[in-house]
């Protein structure tokens, strides 16, 4: 029985001109989206590996010096793309997409391309994700809108609930048949999408990802089909159910994310940069070990000496030098790390309070899963930051130790500096990104809960009659 | 007849809860916009004020010192008195863009463009690349501003408001009615479009009158009330856009319902999809030029011109033989470092000049795509009234390259001449001033989107206005 209303539906949902329009003005929509983006990415994904190999060659050739100057010659980290962000370009367009390495500084990421963007980019890019993101509860809304109210209008409601078919029955048929008709419109763009994804470069590592956004997004698809169908069922007229559900979608997916952004902006402002520039600059004056660095470096002098059984650290076999340079980026490390730690802090608990918006506004949820899986988000872009953060310190720790080891006319050549593995960027196991999804996905899920039970609750006091 | 009609409509809007619903609703997301708006340039402001503290303190306490030197000459000149010390390594000036009250009005480019820079002697392309510290997704996410309400959702409440203009009466019956009583279709439509205007203009007018002055705005200036007018004029125009499309839509003669759904497509092509493909076709047409690019080709040049430090000095010389002091230059690493920096500036500028003028080029091509939607018109029209579009940042970061250089000529020529720092020379170091172009030119700009909106309106009104002319009443 269900199966028969889900085909009555779909071949009901062919047959509409409306539909078969929209469908095909989504589907051309997507596959454009795609297509830029895709080329995008190729175009950025060959222009950073070449510019790191660039700098790498330079950090190798740049001649024999000491090699406390190389750490100062530093190295820059070129944030790599990857191969989802053709699908959701996320926070990309306003992360910087490269970092300067250098000895005693942690600096930030610069080069953002929304500085170089014009202001209509504000008004969203033409991805894939946010095509799906506005466009498709649209289509779903179109196709269920008057699934109820249309028949009750027409008057065929009323014949076939005199058949005795339940309720129940006839809303899982129709549900069905939605779904059948969007996955029927969007499925050879899926598979379109999937081709494109592995035959980018590394693409198959993301190839779980890539599926599990494809369940986000019926997911999302679900929640409006259950939620149109429960207005539809208990709308007194197929025109209201069609303005509810609009109006619905526009504050949902409109309104709601830019109120939640500023939300969070004004819930946890974040220090700005001359702020944050002078909290660091105090700290790394005073210190903020138990100890402060000329205490520990004293101390270290006099282990060695004693150890050694010596008057002055001239006499030591090491370059003393190089164990100061050592305590002191330390002491450094650990002021960056309290900082860009309590930025960090703070610009999750701006994600937090985004994350409360979205029990309101399930686009917004999806928004925000979709970068996650994407690999473009700001979870993302710390773990890039992290990691070139730690190239930065093993570069440096490498220079101070050879600064250490090398006693007399300390000058390092290509083999040290050879020593310096290049900056390649390694992506978290997909367990560290699921972990991040779950108040999204709970969010979803309560969504597509609340829709189911409202359907029923509306079929079920179904009036076959139109007032 | 006109006046008769038009009075049974106002009667007929005053009286539908829904008309006053929408009123409110637009009345409230507009207050709460403009206070969204103000805290957050409030905060901006806040920040803004102190910037300098921490130099001016330095540079206090460094004219003390070589004050006290003059006063009492003993041991070596301190530290203070070199002006590569205090010129190339203390020493920095932050230049700040002052943003007008009703800026808050549009947050545009504010959020991602830098409002001030921290001017060095050094090359002008170590500072220009710092930002702000944001958080990015919420520049994804967008700002909840009056332009985005304007912009967003006050084409929503006219559509909500119109779509059924006419065939709402056509489907009831009573447009046959009043045909029959006389009253030509032409004055039945011009009298329902001039109620709907009456009834939606002044509240928008007083709306945006109450958003600037709940964003601090001055209405007693006399420009800044003309400001808040043109803002008013832009909102109007927009606003009879999407009128006129309304009842161009009416005039097809399809069932109301229909109406609404083509209009509500109309409001996703011009206001979610058009954008978005403007985009698209900007980057692919014309591109950004690449930062990364940028990044890589200075450091190839900086480092050369690192390389030939030695020949730099003499050259720099060579090129500045005002400089030549008599007796051999006090701060001789300083006129090093001075030497290098220029080689390094003469090596990227054309670099630099390239990037610089392909963004220019790309912003004129794109500017004219700006026509392709009534609602990038809108949005770029309030962002140049706001002072927050990229023109406003471009002309700031040109000053402040003016700036840079005098702040590094007043160093520069000290150190080659092998002078020293006297207190008076203290009170003579340049701070930044913005000259703001004032109002004027930005009501210029936004007058073109504004004709061209207007222009629209009356297109489809014209069209409307044919196909009325063969409308059936029953």
């Amino acid at each position: 029985m269900i199966a028969a209303i889900a085909r009555k539906e779909l071949t009901s949902a062919l047959r509409d001109g409306r539909i078969v329009w929209s469908a095909a003005i989504l589907a051309l929509m997507l596959v454009a989206a795609l297509g830029s983006a895709a080329q995008r990415y190729a175009a950025i994904s060959v222009e950073r590996a070449a510019a790191q190999q660039l700098v790498d060659e330079q950090f190798r050739n740049q001649g024999d010096k000491n090699p406390h100057a190389a750490a100062h010659y530093g190295i820059y980290a070129f944030k790599p793309v990857t191969p989802l962000s053709f699908f959701d370009t996320g926070v990309n367009g306003f992360t910087g997409v490269s970092i300067w390495l250098e000895a005693h500084r942690r600096n930030m990421a610069e080069g953002e391309p929304a500085r170089d963007a014009t202001a209509i980019a504000r008004f969203g890019e033409l991805t894939a994700a946010f095509t799906l993101q506005m466009l498709l509860p649209l289509l779903v809304i179109l196709l269920t809108f008057s699934s109820f109210a249309g028949e009750r209008e027409q008057g065929t409601l009323r014949q076939v609930l005199a058949m005795g078919v339940s309720p129940v029955r006839l809303l899982l048929g129709k549900a069905l048949g939605a779904g059948a008709a969007i996955s029927l419109f969007l499925g050879p763009i899926f598979l379109l999408g999937l081709v494109a994804l592995l035959l980018a470069p590394g693409g198959t590592h993301w190839l779980s990802h890539g599926l599990l956004l494809a369940g986000l997004y019926a997911a999302y698809a679900a929640v409006f089909v259950f939620l149109a169908l429960a207005v539809s069922a208990g709308a007194d007229s197929s025109r209201t159910a069609l303005v509810v559900l609009v109006a619905l979608w526009a504050v949902s997916s409109v309104a709601l994310p830019r109120i939640a952004s500023d939300a969070a902006r004004l819930a946890t402002p974040l220090p700005t940069a001359i702020e944050f520039q002078r909290a660091v600059a105090a700290d790394l004056e005073t210190g903020i070990g138990p100890k402060p660095v000329d205490q520990l470096v004293a101390e270290r002098r006099e282990a060695l000496l004693r150890l050694y059984k010596l008057d002055s650290v001239e006499q030591l076999p090491i370059n003393f030098q190089g164990i100061v340079l050592g305590l002191q980026e330390q002491a450094g490390n650990a002021v960056y790390d309290k900082h860009f730690g309590s930025l960090f802090a703070a610009l999750a608990k701006q994600l937090g309070t985004m994350q409360a918006f979205s029990t309101l506004s399930p686009r917004l949820a999806v928004q925000l899963a979709s970068m996650e899986l994407a690999g473009t988000s700001m979870a993302a872009h710390r773990l890039f930051a992290d990691q070139a953060e730690a190239h930065r310190r093993k570069l440096v720790d490498t220079m101070n130790e050879a600064v250490v080891t090398e006693k007399a006319g300390v000058r390092g050549g290509a083999e040290l500096w050879g020593r310096v593995e290049p900056f390649e960027l390694r992506p978290e196991p997909l367990a560290a990104t699921l972990s991040r999804l779950g108040p999204s996905l709970t969010v979803l899920a309560l969504w597509l809960a609340a829709a189911v039970v409202a359907a029923l609750l509306a079929v079920r006091r179904l009036r076959a009659l139109a007032s | 007849m006109f006046r008769i009609v038009f009075a049974q409509e106002l009667r007929n809007l005053a009286g539908a809860r829904t008309w006053w619903g929408i009123l409110g609703l637009l009345a409230v997301l507009i207050v709460l916009a403009a206070a969204n708006g103000g805290s957050r340039f409030a905060r901006m402001a806040e920040g803004a004020s102190r910037l300098n503290d921490d130099e001016t303190t330095l540079q206090r306490g460094l004219r003390d010192a070589v004050a006290r030197y003059e006063a009492g000459p003993q041991g070596d000149p301190p530290s203070a008195s070199s002006p590569g010390n205090v010129g190339l390594s203390l020493l920095g000036h932050y230049a700040r863009l002052p943003f007008p009250a009703l800026a808050a009005l549009s947050v545009g480019q504010a959020d991602v463009q830098p409002g001030y820079y921290r001017v060095t002697a050094k090359p002008a392309y170590t500072f220009t690349g710092v930002s702000e510290i944001q958080n990015p997704l919420t520049q994804v996410l967008g700002s909840f501003d009056l332009a985005f309400v304007l912009v967003f959702v006050l084409p929503i409440l006219i559509v909500a408001s119109s779509f059924d203009l006419l065939s709402r009466e056509k489907e009831a019956g009573t447009l046959a009615l009043v045909a029959a009583q006389g009253v030509r279709l032409r004055t039945l439509v011009l009298a329902k479009i001039v109620a709907r205007a009456a009834m939606i203009l002044p509240v928008l007018l007083a709306l945006v009158l109450l958003a600037g002055v709940i964003v601090g705005a001055d209405l007693a200036d006399a420009d800044t009330l003309l400001q808040l007018l043109t803002v008013f004029a832009v909102a109007a125009a927009y606003a009879a856009f999407w009128l006129a499309l309304a009842v161009l839509v009416n005039s097809l003669d399809w069932r109301s319902e229909t109406n609404g759904v083509v209009l509500a497509n109309a409001w996703l092509v011009f206001v979610v999809v058009m954008p978005a493909f403007v985009n698209v076709a900007a980057s692919m047409l014309y591109p950004a030029p690449s930062r990364v690019e940028l990044t890589t080709e200075l450091r190839e040049a900086s480092e050369a011109a690192d390389r030939e430090a030695a020949q730099a000095r003499d050259a720099y010389l060579f090129d500045h033989p005002e400089l030549a002091g008599a007796g051999a230059p006090l701060d001789e690493f300083y006129l090093k470092v001075l030497a290098s920096d220029a080689a390094v500036e003469k090596a990227i500028a054309p670099i630099l000049r390239r990037f610089e003028e392909q963004a220019a080029s790309r912003e004129r091509v794109v500017a004219g795509l700006r026509y392709a939607s009534p609602a990038i018109a809108a949005q770029e029209a309030l962002n140049a009234l706001a002072a927050t579009d990229n023109a406003r940042f471009g002309d700031f970061s040109r000053q402040v390259q003016d700036f840079h250089a005098r702040w590094r000529a007043f160093f520069s020529a000290r150190i080659a001449r092998g002078e020293r720092l006297r207190a008076t020379d203290f009170d003579a170091i340049p701070a930044f001033e913005y000259r703001s172009p004032g109002y004027a030119p930005s009501r210029q700009a936004a007058a073109l989107p504004l004709a061209f909106l207007a222009g629209s309106a009356a297109l489809l009104l014209a069209w409307a206005a044919a196909r009325f002319r063969r409308y059936p009443v029953v």
